[in-house]
């Protein structure tokens, strides 16, 4: 791996604790981000998806515990830091676009208060009109008036809000944003708008990013990597064109089909039935294997390797699509 | 803003006229006059009873002695009491009206203030022996007799306390367990214990006021100052009138006296609705503490006591806020019976006496003061929660 990485995520592994017993959430991740390089994490919902961005961040509710693995950040592993040195590392360096936009703000404050809050701790050499100078560059960047700094959040629209959370989470420089479904709850001509709006600043900030969403479509139009998760797992990690062009795990072929093509050929949608295992007793060997149509008996048995097809495209299974 | 302010007084008004309506009738219907306070006398027959009724206004039609009431009442007479008679009951609730206000904001400020800085705490650090002593402390508080709380409180610091601090340390401690004042102490006094109280509060509301404004002013401090601002306003003011007080005042033993009378009442008063407002701040507080925002917070890496105190606590007083305006009514309803315990000469105490007395005139002055009190601590809390939630702020 080269230094180039911002953050290198290995053999990360998460677990709830709870009452019925411990629930693998994130089960041996592993991927790497190169600056300005944008990770895109699909799979269906319960997969796993949020828990990896809240282990980044290490924002983890009182019963889960990262059990094994790393996360190196800018070469330093955040895994053993303490609550406190987490603190200093957070927004300055690994930020969050929330998936509810909506509640992100407190209701009590101004959104630019809530913002020069987050500057004042991170950069505490920051004059109150050098940080209200910064916000009204952000707003820009992002498409919202200046003078909306002064107002509060119920007097932003949804798609308002979005815009605002993403100009918070750009507010300390950071090196790596986290984007968990913010275009979920909004209409689509809005996520569209933002959606451009998130893979442009990406670029022109020469940012990192990983971008988590349920939708294929999304995901191919924001990412320059993709991973796929199931049910805690990593089960195929490539660049973009590359997954969507050669799928190897049989359940990556299963996403892509069930989602139509607006230019392509006609085809039948193919939905994958059944749902994803239950996390507290999750299936022996390949977690896929009770859903899977290309299943062999070593599926059952064996956890698959994590192999890498060439190109750059690694994927664990034990009888995968043809590779043409 | 002022508008608003007008229309809700103007409501107001209109309420007051209702409930004095209202209870006129009711204590009219009420069995017996003053008159009957002579029954026992053999020396007034029926007859001389029945005209000195006629001479207080007592014989008439309800309706004709009520608007003649009222019409008094908005002309600025209230009408002479009967038992004291002739004085008028005007001069007798104005004698009272400071002590029960104060009786009644003290103990509002300080059990809001201390619920609302327990039960931040106690939502914060949950679990362990802390939280199970509280909340059986907090609702003991709550639902216990107010009369009952009173008189453990007498027992306790009059008999209890009071020995073991003579047998400890050998002073008498003395506290005082009813009245307003000490009567020896104040006869060689140079002003009456009114105006000494009146000056006591008027520190009070000073030193409040210089709070809020250092608090509001901080905003527009550097931020490294903003803390020191704010301790230093709310202790060195209260220092120096503390020195003020005792050394330059020259009624500085008779102020303590007041203070030591005003103790167990207040403490009464203020122990019957602290428990409700820790309860509430407490569940209001595990609340909040769920919402995204706070999430948001940590997610920002701000420090804990900014994510508990300016996101979680700031939050969490909203619906203890509102709440106040229920408790309110039992603050009052509570004060008039701490009132009667501890003997404290206020609007409570002269409205039982009167009710038992039927002096109606009085009673009628006295609900009518519990009645504006009421609607004014109504208005303040309405203006407040637009100061604190800005989304039910009028534009």
């Amino acid at each position: 791996m080269s230094n180039d990485n911002v953050i290198e995520v290995k053999n990360l592994t998460m677990e709830y604790s709870t009452r019925k017993g411990n629930v693998s959430a994130v089960d041996n991740v592993s991927f790497s981000i190169k600056r300005g390089q944008a990770l895109g994490l699909v799979g269906e919902s319960g997969c796993g998806k949020t828990s990896i961005a809240k282990s980044l961040l290490k924002l983890l509710p009182d019963n889960a515990m990262i059990q094994q693995g790393q996360i190196v950040l800018n070469g330093k592993d955040m895994v053993p830091l303490s609550e406190t040195e987490m603190r200093t590392h957070r927004w300055s360096e690994i930020s969050m676009v929330f998936q509810a936009a909506m509640n992100a703000f407190n209701p009590v404050y101004t959104v630019g208060d809530q913002i020069i809050e987050a500057i004042e701790t991170h950069l505490p050499k920051v004059t109150e009109a050098e940080g209200r100078a910064k916000i009204e560059t952000l707003f820009r960047m992002v498409g919202l008036a200046p003078e909306m700094m002064d107002r509060y959040p119920h007097e932003y629209s949804g798609g308002m809000r979005q815009r605002a959370v993403i100009a918070m989470a750009l507010s300390c420089d950071p090196d790596i944003i986290i984007a968990d479904e913010p275009t979920t709850a909004l209409d689509v001509i809005v996520q569209d708008s933002i959606l451009k709006e998130i893979t442009a600043l990406q670029e022109n900030l020469n940012m990192s990013m990983v971008y988590i969403s349920h939708d294929v479509a999304v995901i191919a139009e924001v990412s320059d990597r993709v991973g796929v998760m199931y049910a805690g797992r990593m089960v195929e990690l490539a660049d973009t064109e590359e997954i969507f062009i050669r799928p190897i795990h049989p359940y990556t072929y299963a996403l892509m089909q069930s989602f139509p093509s607006v230019t392509g050929p006609k085809k039948e949608l193919i939905s994958l039935p059944g749902e994803p295992p239950d996390l507290l007793h999750p299936p022996k060997g390949c977690r896929f294997h009770p859903r899977c149509p290309n299943r062999i008996e070593q599926c059952d048995q064996e956890q698959p390797e994590w192999k890498d097809y060439g190109n750059n495209h690694f994927c664990a299974c034990w009888n995968p699509m043809e590779v043409n | 803003m002022w508008s608003y302010i007008g229309k809700r007084v103007f409501q107001m008004l209109i309420t007051l006229v209702l409930f004095q309506i209202a209870t006129y009738i009711l204590i009219d219907l009420q069995p017996g006059d003053v008159t009957d306070l002579f029954v026992g006398n053999p020396n007034i027959t029926a007859a001389e009873r029945q005209r000195i009724a006629a001479d207080l206004g007592l014989d008439g039609p309800l309706y004709e002695r009520m608007w003649n009431y009222l019409t008094n009442f908005y002309t600025g007479n209230l009408g002479v009491s009967m038992v004291q008679y002739p004085r008028p009951v005007g001069e007798i609730l104005a004698q009272r009206l400071p002590r029960t206000l104060a009786l009644f904001v003290y103990a509002t400020v300080f059990s809001f203030w201390f619920g609302y800085v327990a039960g931040k705490f106690l939502a914060w650090k949950r679990g362990g022996r802390w939280e199970y002593a509280t909340t059986i402390v907090g609702v003991t508080l709550y639902t216990i007799f107010t009369p009952l709380l009173g008189y453990i409180l007498l027992w306790g610091f009059a008999t209890k306390l009071d020995k073991w601090v003579r047998n400890t340390f050998g002073i008498d401690f003395d506290l005082p367990v009813s009245k307003f004042s000490s009567t020896s102490l104040w006869r060689k006094a140079p002003y009456d214990t009114n105006t000494v109280f009146n000056w006591m509060n008027l520190n009070f509301i000073i030193l409040v006021v210089i709070v809020l404004l250092a608090f509001f002013l901080s905003r527009y401090v550097p931020r490294n100052r903003r803390e020191f601002l704010r301790v230093a306003s709310m202790t060195v003011p209260f220092a120096l009138s503390l020195v003020w007080w005792i050394f330059f005042s020259g009624v500085g033993i008779y102020a303590w006296d007041l203070v030591i009378h005003l103790f167990l009442p207040i403490l009464t008063l203020t122990l019957i609705s602290f428990g409700g407002n820790m309860l509430l701040t407490r569940t209001s507080m595990l609340e909040t503490l769920r919402e995204d925002y706070i999430e948001t917070a940590r997610a920002k890496g701000l420090p804990e006591k900014i994510i508990r105190n300016r996101h979680a606590a700031r939050n969490a007083i909203l619906p203890v806020w509102t709440a106040l305006v229920f408790s309110l009514s039992s603050t009052i309803s509570g004060g008039i019976i701490t009132e009667t315990v501890f003997s404290w000469p206020g609007i409570g105490e002269i409205l039982v006496d009167s009710v038992s007395n039927s002096d109606f005139p009085v009673a009628m002055g006295a609900l009518t003061v519990i009645g504006v009190m009421t609607l004014v601590a109504h208005l303040i809390v309405d203006i407040g929660y637009a100061f604190l939630d800005p989304r039910i702020r009028v534009h």
